[in-house]
Formats: C-alpha cells, sequence, structure tokens
C-alpha cells in the first residue's frame, strides 16, 4: 500500500472515530449541561446546546436532600452485600462445577444454573412479589432486595468463575497438593491468587447490575428502602419533571461506578481475557 | 528414606494403561522408565504421587500401604513435564512452598531455600517471577521445591527435555552429583533413550499396560528381551531384517527373507535358532555394520549409498542392497555420495535374534 493511500485510510477512520465519539458522548454532555441550567431555560422549546447561565445549586439541592441521600446509602448497602453474596457463593460454586462435579451431571448442572438468568425478569415479576410478601421479612426490605438480585447474579457469578476455574492449570494445584497442602489450604494459596482478575470482573458485573435495577426495586420496595433508580422518578412538581434534579441526582450516581471501573479496570481487562491468553 | 514398591498396580480409563505392575525402587536408587510418549509413563508417577488412585494394587512407600493416602499425606515430591512454577510467586516463594506447607519457621525456610538455590545456581533469580526466568532456570526452579522438601520419593516428569541440548547436557551432569537424588527412592521418566542410559541405576522400559524389561543401561541394551526393547534404544534405530534359517550344504545360513542377504551361523547360533524353528527377525544395530576397505573380507560387496549424513561425531549412513535398506555408523571423516557402491562387513557375533511373530529376543 503507497503511503497516501494509507494516509487517506488513516484520515478517514479518524474521521469516523470524531463522530462516533461525538454521538457517544453528546448525551452525557447533555446531561451535564442540563444539570447545571435553572429549570427555566430547561424548558425552553429549542434547548440550548451551549446554556447561558451555569449554576451549582442543583448539585446542592440534591446533597442537601435527605431523602436522596439515603436513596444512595440504600443502593450502597444492597448492591455490596449482594456483590459480596454473590462473590462468595459463586466463586465457590463455580470451584465445584470446574474441579469436582464432572462429566455430563456437571456440565447440565452449570448449564440449568445458567438458564436462571435466561427468563425475561418481567414474567416472573408477580410471582415473585407474591413470594416475597409472604415472607417474614416482607417486600421493602434490604434482604428482600438482596436476596432478589441474587437469583440474577449468582448464576452469572456462578458460572463466570467456573470458566476462570477451568482455565487455572489444575496442576498448580496439584503440585501444592505434592508440597504438602490440603486441597482447602491449596485453593487459597494456588488456585484463588489465578483467578483473582476474574473475581474482579465479576465483582463489577454484579455490582452494576444491582446498583442500577429498577425494575424489582420499584415493585418490591419503595417506603422502607429506596434505592436511587426508585428515587429519580419522585423528582417532580405537579405534572412537570425536575430535570435539573434529574440529571444532577443522575450524574452524581453515574460517579461511583465509574470511578471503581477506572480503578479496577486493569484487573477487568486481564479478567475478562482470562479465557484467552494463559500464563 | 524409604524403598518405593508397587504391587500389581492397575489403571486404565477408557482403556487400560497400567496393568498389574510391579516395581521396587530401592532406597539410594535412581531408576528411570523411558518409552514411547503416550505409554503411559506420566500415569504411573500420578499413581505413584497419589494424584491419580489406582484402580488396584497397592503402593507401599517405606513399608507402609499408602494405597488410600492422599497426594499431601504421601511424603512424594514431583516436579511436572510443564514445571508448574505458580506464576504469582517469585522463585524463592516456589521453592519454600513444602516448607510454608508445613509451617516451617521464617529463618529455616530461609536457610533450605537458599542452600537449595546455591546447589542449583539460581540464588540471583530468587526474587524474580517465574515468566522472567529461562526454561533452564525454571526447570531449576521446580527441582529445587523438590529438593527442599527431603521427600521419602522422588518423581521427575521429563524434567530436562524440552530444554536446547546444551542446558540439557548440563542439567543432566547435575543430576549425576546430586547426592540428595542418592539418598532416595528416585522414579524418572523420559522418553530419551540417552537420558535414561546415562542416568539410570536401572532402567524399566515401558510399552503397552506396563514395564517390558527392567535392568541395568547394559542389560537392556545389548541385552533386550523384545524387539520392542530393542526398537526403542538407540539412535540411529536398530536395522531389522527379516530372515528364514535354511541348510546349505551342511552350513547352516541365515537368509533375509527380501534381498539376499545371508548370514552363515556358527554351532552356538544353531542351537539357539533351533528353538524358534521358523523364521527370525535379526536386530542389527547401526554400530555392529562398517564399511569394508577393499581387499578385506566382506559379507556384502554390491550395496548402493541412499543417503550420509555426518553429524560431528559420528555419520550415519543410509545403504541398499538387494532392496534392503540398512543403517550403517560410521566415521564422520568418510564422505559418501548418494549412488556409490560399498561393501559392507557386518559382526555377526553381535546380531540379536528376535521371534518373528512376538518379538521375543530368542537368546533370553
Amino acid at each position: 500500500m503507497s503511503q497516501s493511500n494509507y494516509r487517506l485510510i488513516k484520515t478517514l477512520l479518524l474521521i469516523f472515530l470524531g463522530i462516533w465519539l461525538v454521538f457517544t458522548l453528546f448525551p452525557l454532555y447533555f446531561m451535564i449541561i442540563t444539570s447545571l441550567k435553572p429549570v427555566e431555560e430547561i424548558n425552553r422549546m429549542i434547548p440550548t446546546f451551549w446554556p447561558h447561565t451555569l449554576k451549582l445549586s442543583n448539585y446542592a439541592g440534591i446533597f442537601a436532600d435527605p431523602g436522596s441521600l439515603k436513596s444512595l446509602a440504600d443502593s450502597v448497602i444492597v448492591s455490596v452485600a449482594n456483590t459480596a453474596l454473590s462473590l462468595l457463593l459463586g466463586t465457590l460454586a463455580g470451584y465445584a462445577l470446574a474441579r469436582w462435579i464432572r462429566g455430563a451431571a456437571g456440565e447440565n448442572l452449570a448449564f440449568w444454573i445458567l438458564s436462571n438468568r435466561m427468563f425475561p425478569p418481567v414474567a416472573v415479576i408477580i410471582p415473585m412479589f407474591f413470594l416475597f410478601d409472604s415472607m417474614p421479612w416482607g417486600t421493602d426490605s434490604y434482604f428482600s432486595l438482596i436476596v432478589l438480585y441474587l437469583v440474577f447474579n449468582l448464576p452469572l457469578a456462578t458460572w463466570l468463575m467456573m470458566v476462570f476455574f477451568r482455565d487455572a492449570p489444575r496442576e498448580l494445584e496439584e503440585a501444592a497438593y505434592l508440597d504438602g497442602f490440603t486441597p482447602l489450604r491449596a485453593f487459597f494459596r494456588v488456585t484463588l491468587p489465578l483467578v483473582f482478575p476474574g473475581m474482579i470482573s465479576v465483582a463489577m458485573l454484579c455490582w452494576i447490575f444491582a446498583w442500577n435495577e429498577y425494575l424489582f426495586a420499584n415493585l418490591l420496595t419503595g417506603t422502607t428502602v429506596k434505592t436511587f433508580p426508585v428515587h429519580i422518578p419522585t423528582f417532580t412538581l405537579g405534572s412537570q419533571s425536575l430535570w435539573n434534579l434529574i440529571m444532577a441526582f443522575s450524574l452524581v450516581a453515574m460517579l461511583p461506578p465509574v470511578i471503581l471501573f477506572i480503578i479496577l479496570r486493569r484487573y477487568m481487562v486481564r479478567g475478562l481475557s482470562l479465557g484467552v491468553v494463559k500464563g | 528414606m524409604a524403598r518405593l514398591e508397587l504391587q500389581q498396580v492397575c489403571k486404565g480409563y477408557d482403556r487400560p494403561i497400567l496393568d498389574r505392575l510391579s516395581l521396587t525402587v530401592e532406597e539410594g536408587e535412581f531408576f528411570v522408565i523411558v518409552g514411547p510418549s503416550g505409554i503411559g509413563k506420566t500415569t504411573l508417577l500420578r499413581c505413584i504421587a497419589g494424584l491419580e488412585v489406582v484402580d488396584a494394587g497397592r503402593v507401599i512407600f517405606g513399608g507402609k500401604d499408602v494405597t488410600r493416602v492422599p497426594p499431601y499425606r504421601r511424603n512424594a515430591a514431583m516436579t511436572f513435564e510443564s514445571y508448574a512454577l505458580y506464576p504469582h510467586m517469585t522463585v524463592f516463594e516456589n521453592i519454600a512452598s513444602p516448607l510454608r506447607a508445613r509451617r516451617m519457621d521464617e529463618a529455616s525456610v530461609r536457610k533450605a531455600v537458599l542452600e537449595v538455590a546455591r546447589l542449583l545456581r539460581i540464588e540471583p533469580l530468587l526474587d524474580r517471577r517465574p515468566h522472567e526466568v529461562s526454561g533452564g532456570q525454571k526447570q531449576r526452579t521446580a527441582l529445587g521445591r523438590t529438593l527442599v522438601a527431603k521427600p521419602d520419593v522422588y518423581l521427575l516428569d521429563e524434567p530436562i527435555s524440552h530444554l536446547d541440548a546444551k542446558i540439557r547436557h548440563e542439567l543432566r551432569r547435575q543430576f549425576h552429583t546430586l547426592q540428595e537424588l542418592r539418598r532416595v527412592a528416585t522414579v524418572y521418566v523420559t522418553h530419551d533413550y540417552a537420558e535414561a542410559l546415562s542416568l539410570g541405576d536401572r532402567i524399566g522400559v515401558m510399552g503397552d499396560g506396563g514395564l517390558v524389561q527392567v535392568g541395568s543401561s547394559r542389560d537392556v541394551f545389548e541385552r533386550p528381551n523384545s524387539i520392542f526393547v530393542a526398537r526403542h534404544l538407540g539412535q540411529p534405530s536398530i536395522n531389522e531384517v527379516p530372515c528364514r534359517l535354511s541348510s546349505d550344504g551342511g552350513l547352516l545360513m541365515l537368509r533375509s527373507l527380501e534381498g539376499n542377504l545371508s548370514f552363515a551361523m556358527n554351532g552356538m547360533q544353531r542351537a539357539l535358532l533351533e528353538k524358534a524353528r521358523s523364521d527370525v527377525l535379526v536386530g542389527i544395530r547401526p554400530q555392529h555394520i562398517h564399511v569394508a576397505n577393499a581387499g578385506s573380507a566382506a559379507q556384502v560387496d554390491n550395496a548402493r549409498v541412499e543417503a550420509f549424513e555426518a553429524l560431528g561425531a559420528t555419520g550415519v549412513l543410509i545403504a541398499e542392497t538387494d532392496g534392503v535398506s540398512l543403517t550403517v555408523l560410521t566415521s564422520p571423516e568418510e564422505d559418501f555420495e548418494p549412488g556409490q557402491p560399498v561393501r559392507l562387513g557386518f559382526d555377526v557375533e553381535q546380531f540379536l535374534y528376535f521371534d518373528a511373530v512376538h518379538g521375543r529376543n530368542l537368546q533370553a
């Protein structure tokens, strides 16, 4: 390929990437400027893409509102507890499926567990409501949401951890047995460190699901427990939506996943490619 | 410090791999198992280590039956063909691993690891990770991990086969000098016959189902009990010439079925060959055929050179005579052109005779 052709392709690619970047980043930009506008400017028929007035009072309003703060706290409690449980149970189950339950039985069991993740949530939402309603802890509690999210996160965590454990060389565990480590000690000393990047990826996936989930949280909880996705629709005044507050609050709620992703990115990528590149 | 005994060990998956295999390795003995790949050498080691549970039979360490004892209570150390070093630990921690399992105190661990590292000359590498050291150094780390454990039984699975020739030679010499290995029962698995002959106090040649022949290097090389063993030991491989016994004017002759080779037999060989009563497979090692000078006696004077390789220390000549291809070991100084006529002489005294049907050595 000639030099000029190469440059042409490179330029076209850059233009394409530029358009793509605008396409993906515009919603975020619009959220940010909306969160900084006064209500009057938002309600104009032709929206302003370059805001005339910017003010931080919307954010001040969010942080001064006990309801908003409590909803964020509720979300943290539910998502962190759910992630911890998913990871703990998923790791143990995934290890059992990868190493100790052999043959067709293991394959079928693993697929059955994953199939729980495949039905549409709407199909079970009504029975779930009645089921939780008949439980001593009721529907509107931390416990009900934490357990309910396990239905979706645990199969995913189990399946992914199983794949990571399968890719971890068995010989390393056997070498540890010959060194004199019992299976339990060998698991913690050798096998678990090998799948650690995978565990980080699984934790992120579980946590983001639990953090953002709206459908079940909206139906089951809302009074004693109110996660932030359920809290967002309450920013209304009569028939009017307070878009500035909604956007400000949503941006605050977006921060934890973004920050966590930046910190854990290194592990995420390694975890997701764990099956591809064996080390 | 113990002897290792296997009694009638059986192990199979979808087909039998070890069939009633019995073996005793004495304390201080270096026992080498050699055999083609995929024959079950590694399975045998895994059964001794306890990584596989035997289907039948007994595994005994120092008089104690460990058949049902899990690997972490057996006190056997094993190096894996893949080295199986822990990638997230330094070389130091890899070597220290068996001591960590015993919860030994830090000072003793450091002392023991340094001692082993000095012995194997990997001291400067102790802080590195396995992926930062070379293949030979990985191998020495894996060896260090087994040495530091001071086990009753050492199991070494193809420890040096994946290394380049120079390091392989150096490590092979190191095996000779490691006194640690001379105090316990060692089982060393390889597919390389030269390694086996060089290292083994005794050698076991493994074939389908188990050990086909066990003996000293000299025994298995010079007196193989079957064509299988003869074929597997020696490079280039032994020439196999199917022959038929015939009487020619009172003289007992061996004639090749193909081509036109014939050898006169003396009395001792006659007694032997009468046992066969039919066709025999004659095994002639390449070093027992020589290129005869003009004028000297030769059994074959119409051979032609098919190919010649000068390999530095030796030369390998492929010669063809009346449709029979023979491999001949020569000196590398000589040079042969394809198509060139040669005269061949045979050391008839050194021939090996095998049953044409079962491959048994008729002299055994």
